[in-house]
């Protein structure tokens, strides 16, 4: 009854597994951001990466306009929807206990899903734009993942950069080693967190607009996502950038290796032993976490 | 006084004898919980329009022994505990008169632990899976043909057109596994052999692992035991890989509108199974299916018609038990043979359903087409399934 495992299939899972492992960095690098400088969980990160699925999902079946150019507009509306959550909401638990955090944007994260389910429904949307996949010998390459990989990796990218060359990078990443010392070099700590907080969102919703090319959308598309960005992070090093990479390509290579070696019910169960293993082996996550 | 003012005062007195029980005793209010949030949300609402739509006509027609009937409905968000809380809360607390069953097999059976306990008659149209009315349960009912049954018209058109191999995938749930087993073993019988078998979590979207094991397993033919969302995703990767089966047959989800809908021409071929189509000459089912669509703007699906049908399968019990007593009522579902919108009702001792039969469509052109069994088909499938890149 068991398939006799060929190489080929491997491979064909390994191009699977790098596909959703862009995707995963993508959404997870938010997260990281938004715990890295303001030490905050957020747990509606899911639900804001479902808002820019929608955006999407309206964009392409009112307007018709194509669904890679309403990614752009979904990261810049979600980005706006960060900064006023952020202004009126998150910052009063930016220095309180990281309970009060979790809470807040639990809160939040309940009020998002159910506004959209009554004012989308909860019945399942998709855009219908490029389906089926390339055929390179023996390996099929998923169109609409390859492409959403492709920009994932891209804005990824873009925002590595941005981080790494730009002032306000270079700000972003002060205020996340010590918010005091950076402080006092004249940095503008709470417009630092708006803009952390509106980028950590775009970043989710960029990832819910390629999301609704791949999938079938609905409110509670966000929960999955909250939870393997958490694990991501964690499994990278909370706080630390590259790390998002990382434990992003990471979860989504074992993800897929453990449906094809055990079986798909098994998979979420090694990822999170992996996470338990990394736990214990490097406490700080892969590439280290956060100093303090 | 006249003899036409004595006549309209036998009759103002006639008409306020008649109504009043339904005045001094209210309304029977019928509690369940759906699944109007959650994974099976779209096929809850659905049964949900079905109970809103038979009380409606309940009523139309003078209500259930005198009085107007009501519904309390919960939103149990798809998870078999949330449903158990509800029917804890809609028996005690609400004190309903009476309980219909929830959406889905995991779902209802867990529902129905609590409507035992509280000796409560529950027809539960859309659990259909055998194991729930196996139980020594008293008091549930079944209405629909059991899980075991839905892939069945795909297994035996395959097995007469010669297929030789099958892969069975399924969600990891009550119903769908019980689909899939049904699936296995009628293969069996029909001298096919299984060349691949896995079970996947619910709410599972990534399936390109396990369809590239089933790629390697090259089967003629692939029956998934799904619900709606699994389902979709299933197709689109099946595309996505370019795994191209002879056949490839779901079990629910496949049957809805929005199947179509959401895959476009992607659904065409694809087989599924359903318990109630609106082309089929039941009672009164032309009827329904006009009057669902012009209340709530869109077309029923099976889900709807067995949640009606259950509505009015319990009233007719109500109507001959003329009482709610759950005993009595009970009597009466075990000895009812009828004939609903739905199609046949008749239960054994278990209250396990035996009379209903299912049918096999196929996507063609936009539409389903009825193509099994034999008496009832429609047109012949379109057969084979052509790869996906020759479409």
């Amino acid at each position: 009854m068991t398939v006799v495992l060929t190489p080929e299939m491997v491979g064909q899972v390994l191009i699977s597994g790098v596909l959703s492992g862009a995707l995963y960095a993508m959404v997870a690098l938010g997260l990281a951001l938004i715990y890295g400088v303001m030490r905050v969980i957020n747990i509606a990160h899911g639900p804001m990466l479902m808002l820019g699925a929608y955006v999407t999902f309206f964009l392409y079946s009112r307007t018709g306009m194509n669904p890679l150019l309403t990614v752009p507009v979904a990261m810049a509306a979600l980005f706006v929807v960060g900064v006023v959550l952020q202004r009126t909401l998150v910052f009063r638990v930016v220095d309180a206990p990281e309970l009060s955090s979790l809470l807040l944007t639990f809160g939040i994260s309940i009020a998002l899903v159910n506004l959209a389910q009554n004012a989308f429904t909860s019945d399942l949307r998709s855009v219908e734009y490029i389906t089926g996949s390339w055929l390179i010998g023996n390996f099929a390459l998923s169109k609409p993942r390859f492409i959403a990989f492709v920009f994932a990796a891209a804005m990824t990218g873009v925002a590595f950069l941005f981080l790494k060359a730009t002032r306000l990078g270079k700000a972003i990443r002060a205020t996340s080693q010590s918010r005091e010392v950076a402080m006092v070099c004249g940095i503008d700590v709470a417009r630092i967190h708006l803009l952390t907080f509106g980028l950590a969102s775009a970043l989710a919703a960029g990832g819910g607009a390629l999301l609704a090319v791949i999938v079938a959308i609905q409110p509670e598309m966000g929960g999955v996502w909250t939870f393997k960005s958490f694990l991501v992070i964690v499994l990278g090093g909370a706080g630390n950038y590259p790390g998002a990479l990382l434990g992003g390509l990471l979860l989504g290579l074992v993800e897929q290796l453990a449906s094809l070696f055990l079986t798909t019910q098994l998979s979420e169960v090694v990822a999170y032993v992996l996470l338990v293993l990394v736990l214990l082996v490097r406490p700080t996550g892969l590439l280290g976490g956060r100093q303090t | 006084m006249t003899f036409k003012a004595l006549g309209s005062l036998v009759l103002a007195v006639a008409v306020a004898m008649l109504s009043m029980p339904a005045d001094a005793q209210g309304p029977i209010r019928i509690g369940a919980s759906l699944s109007l949030t959650g994974t099976y949300a779209k096929l809850g609402k659905n049964q949900h329009e079905g109970y809103q739509l038979c009380i409606k006509d309940l009523n139309a027609k003078g209500g259930l022994l005198g009085r107007k009937a009501e519904l309390v409905m919960y939103d149990d968000q798809s998870l078999p505990a949330t449903a158990v809380r509800l029917y804890e809360k809609l028996i005690t607390e609400d004190k309903v008169d009476a309980v219909m069953g929830p959406y889905s097999s995991p779902v209802s059976e867990a529902a129905a632990n609590v409507t035992e306990k509280y000796k409560k008659v529950m027809v539960a149209p859309l659990a259909a899976t055998t194991s729930i009315f196996k139980k020594g349960r008293k008091y549930i009912f079944m209405v629909i043909t059991p899980a075991e049954a839905y892939l069945e018209g795909l297994i035996d058109m395959a097995a007469k057109r010669g297929l030789k191999t099958v892969a069975v995938i399924n969600e990891d749930t009550l119903f769908s596994k019980a689909a899939a087993s049904g699936a296995v073993e009628l293969a069996k019988k029909k001298g096919m052999q299984v060349v691949y078998q896995e079970a996947y979590p619910k709410g599972n979207t990534d399936f390109s692992a396990l369809l590239t094991k089933v790629r390697a397993a090259n089967p003629d033919v692939i029956a998934a035991g799904t619900y709606f969302d699994d389902a979709v995703a299933l197709t689109r990767q099946m595309k996505e890989l370019n795994v191209n089966p002879k056949m490839y047959g779901v079990t629910v989800g496949g049957d809805l509108p929005e199947f179509y809908d959401v895959l476009k021409q992607n659904a065409e071929f694809i087989y599924g199974a359903t318990q109630w189509e609106h082309t089929l000459p039941y009672p009164g089912n032309q009827e329904f299916f006009d009057a669902y669509k012009k209340e709530f703007n869109h077309e029923p699906s099976y889900h709807s018609a067995a949640g009606y049908a259950g509505c009015t399968i319990y009233a007719e019990a109500v109507k001959r038990a003329g009482s709610l007593d759950a005993d009595r009522v009970r009597e009466q579902l075990l000895k009812l043979e009828t004939k609903t919108i739905f199609g046949e009702y008749k239960v054994d001792q278990d209250g396990f359903q035996t009379a209903h039969k299912m049918v096999t469509f196929q996507w063609q052109g936009e539409k389903k087409i009825t193509v099994w069994p034999d008496d009832l088909a429609q047109a012949k499938p379109r057969f084979p399934t052509p790869p996906w890149n020759q479409r």
